[in-house]
C-alpha cells in the first residue's frame, strides 16, 4: 500500500498536529530522529526518467537504502546498508538489484540532492498496542545552502496492511479537521525544483536543429561548443573513475570534435586547425589506454563465461592485471588533464569558439551557408564509403575494412550533426541503416584490436611474472574463440554492405543532399 | 519465493519462536517475508499483537470465498505481513479433504503471491495430518527444530519417515537443535553427535529466557534482545538457512 503525504502549512506547528492526532487516536510516540537523505540516481537521471526514486538514509543508529516508485510512493525495497550504493551490485535485495541493473546498465549511482529530515514517528495503535497507522511528520532542511525557499513540512500516513478502516478515516480527519492538503510532489522534484537543479538527461545532446540561416562558422560553433560542453561536463566523473562511461562519453566528444575539425574544411586557419588537430590527436591518445582497459574490465565476465567452466578460475590473475594496468593509466589520464598543455587546449579552443567571424582567405567555407557544406561534405563521405566498401573482398586485408569503418564513423558523426537540416524520418532511416553496416565493422575491428591485445598481455604479464602456465593457457583459449568470432563477423560483411547499398540507390541519396546548389546564400 | 516451513510432530520445541524470529530477521534486511500462522493455537499471531481470527474462517479460503491476499495483515515491522491464525483451522483437515488434490491446496492458495513475497514462512501445527501433508507439500525447505533428547529424535526419524511415505524430497529437509541447555549431558552428547541420516544445520538454538520472554514483549526476540546469545543464535540459523538455500536472496 502506498503512503499518503499532506502539507504542512507553516503556520502550523508539529506539537499542533502531535496534540490534535493524540487527541482523537491512541498515539504513540516512538522515535524523534535526525536523518541525513542523499537522493541516488545515474549522472543521466536514468531512475528519474524510469520514475523511480533511490536513497539513503543515514541517522546516527541506522544507514538504510531505500528504492520506491516515484509516481505512486510505494516502496519497492527498503533495507540496511552500510556503504552508500554505488552499483546495482552492491544492493543485497535480489529484485531490487535486477531492477537497478535493468535501468542503469553500467553507470554508477551518485548523489543527485541531499535533505535534512527532522521526523517525528508516531504510531496510532489498537488496544493490544498493535500499530494500525504510521505517520511521520518531516521537516526539511538543505545542507550547506542558504536563502533558499523554505520546502513545506510534510505529514507522511503509511497504512498498515489490513487496516483500511482506520486509514479512511485518519486521512479523513487530517484533511478535514487538521486541513491540511495531499501533495502529490515527491519531496526529490520539490528539492530540485527549491535548489534550481533540473533532472535533464537531453541537457548533453549535440543533435541540435539547426537554423537554416546559419552560415558554417555559426553551425560549427554551435556544434564545437555543445560538444565541448560534453567533454567538461564528463571531466569530473572521469577523474573521480565514478563509472566507465563518463569517460566514453567525453570520448566520443572529443572524437565528433575531431571528425568534424577536418570534415569541414576551410573554417579555420591553417595553422590554428593544425594546432587543434594534433592536440585533439594527443588528448585522443592519453585517453585511449584507461578507455581500452575499462572495455577489457566490462568485458570480463563474458570472457570468462566463453571458456570452460573449469578454466573460468585461471583467469583470475588476468583480472588483476588489467586492475593495476588500469589504476596506472588511468593516473596519467589524470597527470594529462591537469597539464598546462591540456589547460592551453581548451582555453584556446574556448576563445575560438567565441569568435563571431573568421577573416582569412583560407577559411572561406565559414561564410557559406552552412547547409550547402553539410551537402557536400556528407555526398562526398557517401561516395566514399561506397567506393571503400565496394572494393572490399573477401581476400582484402583487415587493414580496408578499418579505413571503412573510419569513414563511416565521420560520415554518420556529420549525418547526425546536420540531420535537422533533411527530412527526419529519411535521415533517421539513413543512419540506422548506417548503424548497422557500423555495427558489423566496429565488431571486427574490436575483435582485431583485442586478439592482439590479448596476446600481447599475456607475454606483458608473463614478464612481470604475473601469469602462470594456466593463466595463459586459459588466455589462448579466449584468443582462439575471438579469432573465430572474427572470422565470423568478416563473413556477414559483404551481406551488411549490400544492405547498405541496396536500401537506397545512390541515385536516391544524391538526390536528397544535393539541394545545395538551389539554396540561397546567406549573409555572414 | 521461497516457502520454509517449520515443522514437528511435538509441540513446544521452539517452532513459533523459530518462524517468527527468523521471518523478523529476513525482513529487516529487506525481504518482503509472509508468516502464515497455521497453528489454530494461533502463537505467532500473539506474538505479532494480531487477533487471532479470519473472515469465513479456513473453510473460506479453501473455497475462494476469501483470497488469502484479502486476510493478510501488516505487523509492526515494515516488509512482514501475517496471514492471522483462526480457531476453524482444527477443522482444516475435514475441509481440505472434500478437495480434488487435497494435499496441494495449501501450495495454490499461496500461487498468487509469489511476486510479492520473498519468503513465506508456514508455522505448522504440531501434528501428522492432512494439513502437514499440505504444508509439506508447499515448502521449498523444512526446517524441523529438535530437542536434542533421545524421544525427540525418535520423533526426528518419525517424520523423516513419514515425508518419505508422502514422497516430500529428502534433500528439502533440514534439522536444527533447539531449547538446547548445553548444562545437560544428554544435550551435549546428543548436539555433538547429530543425526547422519538428514542435513543438520550446525546452529543450535539455546534453551533461553529471552525466547521465552517474547510473549510477555509479545515481539520477535530480536526487537527487545538484540544482543542476546539466542537472538546471535538465532542470526547464525538464518545466515545458515539462507546459504542451504544456495541462492544469494535476501531478497
Amino acid at each position: 500500500m502506498c503512503r499518503i503525504q499532506f502539507a504542512i502549512k507553516q503556520n502550523i506547528g508539529t506539537k499542533h498536529i502531535f496534540d490534535k492526532l493524540a487527541n482523537e487516536y491512541p498515539l504513540n510516540e516512538k522515535h524523534q530522529v535526525s536523518i541525513h537523505r542523499q537522493y541516488l540516481d545515474s549522472f543521466d537521471w536514468r531512475l528519474h526518467q524510469n520514475s523511480y526514486i533511490c536513497g539513503m538514509d543515514n541517522n546516527d543508529a541506522v544507514k538504510s537504502f531505500f528504492l520506491e516508485e516515484s509516481e505512486t510512493g510505494q516502496c519497492v525495497c527498503t533495507l540496511p546498508l552500510n556503504e552508500v550504493a554505488r552499483f546495482p551490485q552492491d544492493v543485497p535485495h535480489a529484485k531490487c538489484r535486477r531492477l537497478l541493473e535493468r535501468i542503469l546498465q553500467i553507470r554508477a549511482l551518485i548523489c543527485a540532492a541531499s535533505v535534512n529530515i527532522r521526523q517525528r514517528q508516531l504510531f496510532i495503535l489498537d488496544n493490544e498496542h498493535k500499530t494500525l497507522i504510521r505517520l511521520h511528520v518531516e521537516n526539511y532542511t538543505i545542507p550547506g545552502r542558504t536563502g533558499l525557499k523554505p520546502i513545506p513540512g510534510r505529514l507522511l500516513v503509511f497504512p498498515v496492511r489490513g487496516y483500511k478502516k482506520v486509514l479512511h478515516g485518519v486521512v479523513q480527519y487530517i484533511s478535514e479537521q487538521l486541513k491540511l492538503s495531499p501533495v502529490e510532489t515527491s519531496l526529490l522534484d520539490e528539492i530540485l525544483a527549491v535548489t534550481g537543479k533540473v533532472p535533464d538527461p537531453a541537457r548533453l545532446d549535440v543533435t541540435k536543429n539547426l537554423n537554416d540561416s546559419l552560415n558554417t562558422w555559426q553551425a560549427a560553433q554551435i556544434l564545437f561548443s555543445d560538444l565541448l560542453n560534453v567533454m567538461q561536463a564528463n571531466e569530473q566523473g572521469l577523474r573521480d573513475a565514478i563509472d566507465t562511461e563518463f569517460l566514453h562519453d567525453y570520448r566520443v566528444a572529443l572524437r565528433r570534435t575531431r571528425s568534424v575539425l577536418t570534415q569541414i574544411k576551410h573554417l579555420f586557419p591553417n595553422k590554428e586547425l593544425e594546432y587543434f588537430k594534433q592536440e585533439f590527436y594527443w588528448l585522443g591518445l592519453v585517453t585511449s589506454p584507461t578507455r581500452d582497459l575499462d572495455v577489457y574490465l566490462l568485458k570480463f565476465d563474458d570472457y570468462a563465461k566463453v571458456l570452460p567452466k573449469e578454466l573460468r578460475d585461471d583467469l583470475g590473475p588476468f583480472r588483476q592485471f588489467l586492475r593495476r594496468h588500469w589504476k596506472a593509466e588511468h593516473a596519467h589520464l589524470c597527470e594529462a588533464l591537469n597539464s598546462k598543455r591540456y589547460r592551453k587546449l581548451i582555453r584556446e579552443w574556448k576563445r575560438v569558439l567565441q569568435r563571431k567571424s573568421i577573416q582569412s582567405p583560407q577559411t572561406f567555407n565559414a561564410k557559406k551557408p552552412a547547409k550547402q557544406v553539410a551537402n557536400q561534405r556528407i555526398l562526398k563521405l557517401y561516395k566514399k564509403v561506397l567506393k571503400e566498401g565496394g572494393a572490399i573482398a573477401p581476400a582484402s586485408p583487415d587493414e580496408d575494412l578499418h579505413e571503412l569503418r573510419k569513414t563511416c564513423k565521420k560520415f554518420r558523426y556529420l549525418m547526425e550533426f546536420f540531420q535537422s537540416y533533411y527530412p527526419s524520418n529519411q535521415i533517421k532511416q539513413r543512419i540506422k541503416r548506417l548503424k548497422l553496416l557500423q555495427d558489423n565493422l566496429g565488431d571486427f575491428q574490436d575483435l582485431c584490436v583485442q586478439t592482439q591485445q590479448l596476446s600481447d598481455f599475456a607475454q606483458q604479464m608473463q614478464d612481470e611474472g604475473l601469469a602462470d602456465t594456466k593463466t595463459i593457457m586459459a588466455m589462448g583459449v579466449l584468443v582462439q574463440n575471438l579469432v573465430s568470432q572474427k572470422e565470423t563477423v568478416r563473413c556477414h560483411f559483404s551481406e551488411r554492405f549490400k544492405e547498405f547499398t541496396s536500401a537506397e540507390s545512390a541515385m536516391e541519396f544524391k538526390a536528397a543532399f544535393s539541394c545545395a546548389n538551389t539554396l540561397e546564400g546567406v549573409p555572414a | 519465493m521461497k516457502i520454509i516451513a517449520c515443522y514437528n510432530i511435538k509441540g513446544g520445541i521452539g517452532k513459533t519462536a523459530t518462524t517468527v524470529n527468523l521471518a523478523y530477521l529476513a525482513s529487516q534486511e529487506g525481504a518482503k517475508t509472509l508468516v502464515w500462522d497455521l497453528d489454530p493455537q494461533g502463537a505467532a499471531s500473539f506474538y505479532f499483537r494480531i487477533k487471532p481470527k479470519v473472515k469465513k474462517g479456513g473453510k473460506g479460503l479453501l473455497t475462494g470465498k476469501k483470497e488469502l491476499d484479502d486476510v493478510i495483515k501488516g505487523t509492526d515491522f515494515e516488509n512482514l505481513d501475517l496471514v492471522p491464525a483462526d480457531f476453524s483451522y482444527r477443522n482444516l483437515d475435514l475441509e481440505l479433504d472434500d478437495f480434488k488434490n487435497a494435499d496441494k491446496q495449501i501450495r495454490k492458495l499461496l500461487k498468487p503471491l509469489k511476486q510479492e513475497y520473498d519468503y513465506v514462512f508456514l508455522d505448522c501445527p504440531p501434528s501428522v495430518s492432512l494439513v502437514s501433508e499440505n504444508i509439506l507439500v508447499a515448502a521449498d525447505i523444512i526446517m524441523v527444530p529438535t530437542i536434542p533428547t533421545t524421544l525427540s529424535l525418535r520423533t526426528l526419524d518419525q517424520i523423516i519417515e513419514f515425508c518419505k511415505k508422502i514422497g516430500i524430497a529428502h534433500s528439502k529437509i533440514l534439522m536444527f537443535f533447539s531449547m538446547v541447555d548445553i548444562r545437560k549431558k544428554l544435550h551435549k552428547e546428543i548436539i555433538e553427535q547429530p543425526a547422519k541420516n538428514i542435513k543438520a544445520l550446525k546452529t543450535s538454538i539455546p534453551y533461553a529466557s529471552d525466547v521465552e520472554k517474547m510473549g510477555l514483549h509479545r515481539q520477535p526476540a530480536p526487537v527487545f534482545a538484540r544482543q542476546s546469545r539466542s537472538v546471535k543464535a538465532y542470526q547464525a540459523l538464518w545466515s545458515e538457512t539462507k546459504n542451504f538455500m544456495a541462492e544469494d536472496v535476501r531478497g
